[in-house]
């Protein structure tokens, strides 16, 4: 789509070499249009950056901060606030959701990008961008009433860190599958060939010459899917249990740092109120490293 | 590309040890508690009706314990599980699920009305002293006969005795934040009296009790709405009519055998001391 646009702003550069005096107006107006827009929402992120600190810190530093990074016991009736738990939580079901969706998403990818019949590329393709529309509520409602008790039958067990890897594994899978394409299709076709010239068969091409080829945009792709991961909370808090507990197994129910905000927030009065927030910029935190991991990951692939 | 095979062969083992891990563990008569979560009106008025608190009087519900924001996924979960038990209000009971008898006791409206079932909790309203007389004449309507059987007729406990409404021709707009437990009620009360009154607007959001409070303290709302007693510092700010009382009935899959417990079973259970069905 970016290649499209780019051709069709050089077509129309083209169509009028110099720009009538109109043309000119038209386009200073819509550039200043653009960029207050712009500042709109990087005032928006500063606005909320301040907000979680304003809210957040006060209470911070009433709980301590090393009390509530590392301690594992949250009860705000008893004004108790320790998110070491969430924070594991958050990790374990972002690491599970990465190992049950990644491998899924790279082969879905790769057959679109390289196997798949153009008929049934016509269908996979928008049922794959539909799967990424669907809102996570439905996805929550899903696991709740086909994962959950599947797994019930199967361990005796149904919500917990297995339920929400797998949903959220599936929730990334387009997500993942559809950057990775695009990465796998902007490797240089003559790289394929080269494999095939040399005798590689054209899955031992698209495996160890393309795939590797495309690894910082398929990389780029599952940070992406870490970033969805760590940030969604409705569907999350309907299936993995939220026991503010450390998980001892994989059954084990597991509260994530968005799904404690969920819970709590519309009763959430004082102190326990502050610390919810402070959870926010834990995970606001969480959420900044994932997008320094991805400009540090786009900016290596770019010098390549 | 070796390096990626040895780990993806090494995560499938790990999954496939912990699955084989994990299915040693499953079936058995183990409680599988679920409970609401922290700050929710109905959470404060179970602990707090049932003792679940530890020396310190504080929300004492074992940490264990699965937790959901939802009256609809507590009842999901309990008719799924056959070894579940969680509560709700007894005005979103349905018949997936089974309310157990608490002390040999039914949870039924009559029982929470004469005072024998013990799990019940208020519907407060809250207000600054400033509250406009439209507010005051719509918080007369709710306390009267009319709003009181709309009170009835939704499954909550409403007063007998009380006295007819009749409209005065109020002009304004009343707005009204708080408890999605006393939301759906107000939804029906906001019809009855926009009804009578075509000059007055009603507003009800939902976001939860302390929201309602927050709001009405700070002016967002003219009425906030809470399924609990009001806190100390609220109290210091608002003035409170008690509306209506609401059961909390303690329910488990329709499957199990179980129909009665004590409440010092209820207790232990939410404190994890009993943990086993056959234990009781």
């Amino acid at each position: 789509m970016t290649r499209d646009t780019v051709t069709a702003r050089v077509l129309r550069k083209d169509l009028h070499p110099r720009g009538g005096i109109s043309h000119r107006v038209t386009e200073g107006v819509s550039r200043i249009l653009f960029l207050l827009f712009a500042c709109v929402s990087i005032l928006s992120v500063l606005t909320i950056v301040l907000f979680l600190l304003v809210q957040g810190v006060p209470a911070l530093s009433e709980i301590g901060v090393t009390e509530f990074l590392f301690g594992s016991e949250w009860r705000p009736s008893a004004d108790i606030y320790g998110v070491l738990t969430m924070v594991v939580g958050s990790l374990s079901v972002t690491a599970g959701a990465i190992i049950a969706g990644v491998p899924l998403a790279l082969l879905t990818a790769i057959f679109l990008a390289r196997f798949c019949p153009a008929p049934f590329y016509r269908v996979l393709k928008p049922v794959l961008r539909l799967m990424a529309g669907i809102p996570s509520v439905v996805y929550g409602f899903f696991g709740l009433t086909v994962i959950v008790p599947i797994l019930y039958n199967v361990f005796g067990s149904g919500k917990g860190i297995l339920s929400a890897s797998v949903l959220l594994g599936m929730m990334i899978l387009p997500t993942v599958a559809e950057v990775s394409e695009n990465a796998l299709r902007a490797v240089p076709g003559s790289y394929y060939e080269g494999a095939l010239a040399l005798g590689a068969t054209p899955e031992a091409g698209v495996f160890s010459v393309v795939l590797p080829a495309a690894r910082p945009g398929v990389s780029a792709a599952i940070v992406l899917g870490i970033g969805r991961a760590i940030g969604e909370a409705t569907a999350v808090v309907m299936v993995a249990g939220n026991q503010p507990v450390l998980p001892d197994g994989l059954l084990s129910g597991v509260r994530t740092l968005t799904a404690n905000i969920v819970l709590e927030m519309s009763y959430a009065a004082d102190l326990h109120l502050g610390a919810l927030i402070a959870t926010g910029i834990v995970l606001f935190v969480f959420v900044l490293l994932t997008n320094v991991a991805l400009a540090a990951l786009r900016h290596t692939g770019r010098q390549k | 590309m070796k390096l990626a095979k040895k780990v993806i062969s090494v995560l499938a083992c790990m999954g496939i040890a912990g699955m084989a891990f994990a299915g040693c563990g499953g079936g058995g008569t183990g409680i599988h508690v679920i409970t609401r979560e922290e700050g929710s009106g109905t959470r404060g008025a179970f602990t707090e009706l049932l003792g679940v608190v530890d020396e310190n009087e504080k929300d004492a519900i074992i940490s264990s314990a699965e937790v959901t924001n939802s009256t609809q996924v507590m009842i999901t979960t309990v008719a799924g599980d056959r070894n579940a038990i969680g509560y709700i209000s007894l005005g979103s009971l349905s018949a997936d699920v089974k309310a157990v008898q608490l002390d040999g006791v039914s949870a039924t409206v009559e029982n929470v009305k004469n005072g024998t079932y013990k799990l019940a909790r208020p519907f407060n309203l809250a207000y600054k002293d400033t509250l406009s007389a439209a507010g005051e004449d719509f918080i007369d309507f709710i306390m009267s006969e009319q709003g009181q059987s709309i009170i009835t007729a939704e499954g909550y406990i409403g007063a007998d005795d009380a006295p007819t409404y009749t409209a005065s021709g109020m002009t304004g707009t009343v707005k009204l934040a708080g408890s999605t437990s006393v939301a759906p009620v107000m939804y029906k009360l906001q019809e009855a009296y926009m009804r009578l009154n075509s000059g007055v607007t009603v507003e009800v959001n939902e976001g939860g009790s302390s929201a309602g409070m927050t709001a009405a303290i700070n002016g967002a709302c003219d009425i906030g709405m809470a399924s609990r007693d009001l806190t100390d510092s609220e109290k210091a700010e608002l003035d409170f009519t008690t509306i209506a009382t609401d059961g909390i009935a303690v329910i488990v899959n329709i499957e199990n055998s179980v129909s009665n417990l004590t409440s010092e079973e209820v207790r232990k259970i939410y404190l994890g001391q009993l943990t086993d069905w056959s234990g009781r």
